[in-house]
């Protein structure tokens, strides 16, 4: 899903595309992926799911995750209930890599998903069997840069600050940085709301804004944002700071050093 | 050529030669350290240059303004043009974001070097009489170089800026009584005011800038008219200055670290971003980002304002708001201290007489335990100011690291101070060179009163050269019908020539008195041979001049051979 997605995406098609979308066809475009019919069953929207996906979910289900989460998804003292998460938490948690985990942490970290994207999806489908509903995984189309912007600054700056590059928050908490998700990824994350992070539903956010958000985000990992060099990881005064003192004045002061000794001769 | 008959026309009419050839002639010392305020002037030299640019394309104000460029995200939305000026500047305009991201850098070296030029000032006693005065002027300018560096970064009205700006704002409303006046009359209104950036721009661009030129104008001269300081040394005393001639070997030495300067800033201005503003994006009173932070030299400012704990109480009816403690006490308290430390010195010490020679750091162990610890403490200040950042990097929760900062922050500069007093006293009493030498008898003795006789130096030796030592003496000579003169220490094999040539042999004399009291002064018949080139500058010269000669041989013979090649098509193609 999360592949498919990654390959159909490439920036300069999907800004013209989203100019034409605005532009032409708004309403379209407003309409089309505004609600993932429900009739597609709790499953994924990908139709490329085989058959035996089920008795493969289950069996991946069993070996890496009911351990924590219990067999029916009814949740134990190591994690959570997953009844009721919606396929948005699951592949979210399962395509960044944030699950499974090795031993309980509060919150876990992005990284190589553990699963491939077939698999990924038969887990989703079978937690999704435990029933309760949830958040379906969001269909992305490519959206508005500027309204992302705006969107952007007033709903994620506060934490994940204006860069994307994440901070901290209480309690040994972060806001991870945005620089490797997905647009589909950023869409579960703004509907589910994992960690500290609020629910977005889409009474706050519409579908629209949901895909310009995650169009403004797909634009922040584009180095094309960093003119004028080095980009110090966008972490602002303190990291410039340190390269002022220990580079630059390390620098010059060498050099009036190196200057100053050659007078004696 | 034409020099020449042009500098002899402005002398015809000005009389310049005399007050030039004694300019040129005047000397330097040559130590390193003298130079570090010279950096801090070549990036305010950058400053200016870059910053004149960066105004032709900059528009203070907080009007809207619809941005239209070519960096898409914010293409077509509306902003202050203010904002939207900087983004044009950085996106649009050929070399613009270059020159802005120059500018900002040599704005932090700028005040970088500033600092670190005091603490050598300050660490070596060249502030007391006869230089308390520019001492006051260099410490003023410390504060003018902040107040400029904090509304250059706030004029942009970007996100993180704005931020900062409210923070200031709150931090002066918080002085009681009279903190909202304050801001109405700094800001003509409630915070995000409409005369806030053009008031900031001007302050900026003429306000400031002319303050500090005019004050560094003064710097130099005060300079000038003192001479410089030196380190004590052979041939040194209280009443020369031994170095190099302004012209040409200092001023020589003093282009190369200006071309060194601007090479450094434009080179990181050209491959390292800094304050990405269009990232950042505009100012709006409701929005936040986080991690935040200002610019290195007012973070100790944010970090104190971090670490404070949240205190308020009230005197006589007036709530006294937790910001003001941390905000305006410490720097008031800052700035007064170091306006005051001369004097406060001059007190405690009760040495009252001129000082032309420095002091070693370790020559004041108090000195440089206060300085040492007075230095720390605005360092980890500095680190709270950063607190989110490192909190992110290495994954620790923020609260821990605030809380265990709160602790450094008042153990960590007793803990420095007390050490480099005490190391400073090892080794003044011991006779270890260097801190790398000092053994474990010098620190023994560190820790002995005072009072006790140390085994190394008197305490306070008068810093007077000792007259007559053996084999030291002045040596005079005619030079055509000026005469000159020069110290000559035989031991040392150290011969220092006079800057000038005197009118008179008496002239010579009374100069060399002056400059060397009580040294035997000798008539001796012709210039000193000059010493003879190393060998491997011999052997280089000659080389070079070798291998020009071999250059330019090639250069014609290939130049000849071309013509001669071209020669015939040149023939052909013109039939």
């Amino acid at each position: 899903m999360s592949e498919r997605c990654e390959r159909r995406w490439h920036p300069g098609r999907a800004c013209a595309f989203g100019a034409v979308l605005a532009l032409a066809a708004g309403p379209a475009a407003l309409a089309a992926p505004a609600t993932p019919s429900p009739s597609a069953g709790v499953g994924t929207p990908t139709t490329g799911a085989p058959a035996p996906a089920g008795t493969h979910g289950e069996e991946l289900y069993r070996q890496s995750c009911a351990s924590c989460h219990g067999q029916q998804g009814q949740g134990t003292q190591r994690g959570p209930s997953l009844i009721g998460v919606g396929p948005a938490s699951v592949d979210f948690q399962l395509s960044t890599g944030r699950m499974p985990i090795a031993d309980e942490k509060p919150q876990s970290r992005r990284t190589q998903p553990l699963f491939s994207a077939d698999e990924i999806a038969a887990l989703v489908d079978h937690v999704a069997s435990f029933g309760g509903g949830g958040p379906q995984i969001p269909q992305v189309a490519p959206g508005n840069l500027q309204a992302g912007r705006e969107l952007f600054a007033t709903n994620c700056a506060p934490c994940h600050g204006t860069t994307g590059a994440g901070a901290s928050l209480t309690n040994g908490w972060t806001a991870p940085p945005l620089y490797d998700a997905t647009p589909v990824q950023v869409a579960e994350a703004i509907r589910v709301g994992p960690g500290l992070m609020p629910v977005f539903p889409s009474q706050v956010l519409t579908d629209q804004q949901v895909d310009d958000l995650a169009t403004y985000v797909r634009r922040l990992r584009d180095e094309r944002l960093d003119r004028g060099g080095g980009s110090l990881g966008r972490l602002g005064p303190v990291p410039e700071g340190l390269v002022a003192w220990i580079v630059t004045l390390g620098l010059l002061v060498t050099a009036a050093r190196w200057l100053g000794r050659r007078a004696g001769q | 050529m034409i020099l020449d008959r042009l500098a002899r026309a402005f002398d015809d009419r000005l009389r310049l030669s005399p007050v030039v050839r004694k300019a040129l002639a005047k000397v330097f010392p040559d130590h390193w350290s003298f130079m570090l305020g010279e950096i801090a002037l070549y990036s305010f030299v950058a400053l200016v240059l870059t910053g004149v640019y960066l105004t032709f394309f900059f528009d203070p104000s907080s009007a809207d303004r619809v941005y239209q460029g070519s960096y898409a995200p914010l293409d077509g939305s509306t902003t202050s043009a203010a904002y939207a000026s900087t983004v044009r500047l950085s996106w649009d305009v050929r070399g613009g974001l270059m020159i802005r991201q120059t500018h900002h850098w040599a704005a932090l070296i700028f005040v970088a070097a500033i600092v670190v030029h005091l603490t050598r000032i300050f660490f070596t006693g060249a502030f007391r009489r006869p230089r308390e005065l520019n001492w006051l002027v260099g410490v003023t300018m410390l504060v003018l170089a902040l107040a400029n560096g904090f509304t250059g970064y706030s004029m942009p009205d970007d996100l993180v800026s704005g931020m900062g700006l409210r923070i200031l704002v709150s931090v002066t409303e918080s002085v009681p009584l009279v903190g909202s006046w304050l801001v109405f009359l700094a800001l003509g209104g409630e915070f995000p005011s409409d005369e806030m950036i053009p008031r900031l721009f001007i302050t900026h661009v003429l306000l400031v800038p002319a303050l500090l030129v005019a004050l560094i104008s003064a710097h130099l001269a005060m300079i000038v008219r003192q001479k410089h300081s030196q380190f004590p040394g052979l041939g040194r005393t209280e009443h020369n200055v031994v170095g190099s001639r302004l012209y040409p070997s200092y001023t020589l030495r003093s282009l190369a670290l200006f071309a060194w300067v601007l090479a450094v800033l434009f080179a990181l201005g050209g491959l390292v971003q800094i304050n990405p503003v269009w990232i950042y994006g505009p100012f709006v009173p409701a929005g936040a980002t986080a991690p935040a932070q200002p610019d290195w030299y007012i973070g100790w400012g944010d970090g104190a304002l971090r670490l404070f704990p949240p205190w308020e109480f009230r005197i006589a009816g007036h709530l006294v708001p937790a910001p003001f403690f941390p905000g305006v006490v410490l720097g008031g308290v800052t700035f007064l201290a170091l306006y005051a430390w001369p004097f406060v010195e001059r007190w405690c010490t009760g040495d009252r007489r001129s000082h032309h020679l420095l002091d070693r750091p370790r020559d004041h162990p108090v000195r440089l335990g206060i300085g040492v610890g007075v230095l720390t403490f605005f360092a980890i200040l500095i680190v709270a100011g950063g607190d989110d950042v490192i909190a992110r990097e290495l994954r620790i929760p923020i609260y821990d690291l605030l809380n265990t900062l709160r602790v450094l922050v008042l153990v960590l500069p007793l803990v420095t101070g007390t050490l480099a007093f005490l190391l400073a006293r090892a080794l003044r009493r011991g006779d270890a060179a260097r801190l790398g030498e000092l053994t474990r008898a010098d620190l023994r003795a560190a820790r002995r009163q005072p009072g006790e006789p140390a085994p190394g130096r008197a305490v306070d030796e008068p810093e007077l050269p000792a007259p007559h030592r053996p084999g030291e003496r002045i040596e005079l000579w005619p030079d055509g019908d000026r005469w000159r003169w020069r110290y000559h220490d035989e031991r040392a094999d150290l011969a220092i020539l006079s800057n000038r040539e005197a009118y008179t042999e008496q002239e010579a004399v009374d100069a060399a008195r002056l400059a060397y009291p009580g040294v035997d002064r000798l008539v001796v018949p012709g210039p000193p041979p000059p010493a003879p080139p190393g060998r491997v500058r011999t052997a280089v010269r000659r080389w070079g001049n070798a291998a020009m000669g071999v250059a330019l041989l090639v250069t014609a013979l290939r130049q000849r051979r071309r013509r001669k090649d071209a020669g015939p098509e040149d023939r052909s193609s013109s039939q």
